[in-house]
């Protein structure tokens, strides 16, 4: 079960990070706009994370055959996905890795504390969810000045994905239990809701005014 | 208080006063330009020499004044402007 799931969490990643990436890139060439720029390589970040991983588990399930994917594949896919999301979240201009506010830097410094074995893996998921979490809550207050309903489903993709980074560093605490499936279900939901807004954008339907 | 608007707006801005609020059929004088994008004259005329290089917009030359005309890569630029606004506006952000 969670052998499935991750590798539809992984292929759903993949693909939506690489859609939104294509779109983003489409429009910075179009436009010359630095906020698309970083947001294609945020989301080409994110889809080479999840890219790696799946790779990982498919190497596993067809050639090696050991019975769990290797440390360092893992560790490297979320790396990559973390430097995404770090991208989403300096485009909502944080000047530095960690934001100047002390009650940002206090809730920055929180997991680090919490997870003191040094796995990079657990470093990587602490950090992704608090770009993932600043994300979401910088999207939802933008929601309150335009009005864009979009940005609510962007808001709670970004929410999903954070609570599902949450769930699953988590489950390292009880690993027999169903949270790690669970975290990886409310991220695939999350995805699809980062998605949906992204979809409605009329790419192939751009019509130019009428010509004299 | 005055909302802050990115240089992607104001040439956006520019750019749909000339596609859709011109004056006359010959174009738009700077100073209706600075009026209507609200802008400083010495800001403009940076922002409109770089349109016309880029072929953006067209200069057109009239009694002795410079008027400025929406090219079609202007018009091209434009709808793509609104198109990738609207696509940055879902992850809250401003291009």
């Amino acid at each position: 079960m969670e052998f499935l799931l991750e590798n539809i969490l992984n292929l759903v990643g993949f693909l939506v990070g690489l859609v939104i990436g294509i779109m983003s890139y489409i429009g910075f060439r179009n436009t010359g706009s630095p906020t698309l720029f970083r947001l294609s390589i945020a989301f080409f970040s994110i889809s080479a994370g999840f890219f790696i991983i799946w790779s990982g588990y498919m190497v596993e399930d067809f050639i090696t055959k050991t019975g769990s994917v290797e440390r360092w594949i893992q560790t490297l896919g979320i790396a990559i996905q973390t430097i995404g999301y770090f991208f989403i979240a300096f485009s909502h201009s944080i000047k530095s890795f960690f934001p100047k506010s002390s009650y940002f830097r206090s809730v920055g410094i929180i997991p680090l504390f919490l997870v003191s074995s040094v796995q990079l893996e657990h470093i990587f998921r602490s950090v992704s969810f608090i770009l993932l979490a600043y994300g979401a809550i910088e999207t939802m207050l933008s929601y309150f000045e335009n009005r864009n309903k979009g940005a609510i489903s962007v808001a709670v993709g970004l929410g999903l994905l954070a609570l599902g980074e949450f769930v699953g560093w988590y489950s390292f605490v009880f690993p027999e239990s169903i949270l790690y499936s669970v975290s990886m279900i409310i991220k695939i939901g999350g995805l699809i809701a980062l998605f949906i807004p992204v979809s409605k954008v009329p790419l192939t339907k751009i019509k130019f005014d009428d010509l004299e | 208080m005055a909302e802050y608007r990115t240089h992607m707006k104001i040439i956006g801005d520019i750019l749909a006063t000339t596609r859709d609020d011109l004056q006359d059929e010959d174009g738009a004088s700077v100073t209706y330009l600075i009026r209507k994008a609200n802008i400083s004259h010495s800001r403009i005329s940076t922002i409109l020499k770089t349109l016309v290089s880029q072929g953006l917009l067209e200069k057109v030359e009239n009694q002795g004044s410079n008027k400025y005309k929406i090219s079609q890569p202007g018009r091209e630029f434009l709808q793509a402007y609104y198109t990738f606004t609207n696509f940055a506006d879902n992850f809250g952000l401003n291009i």
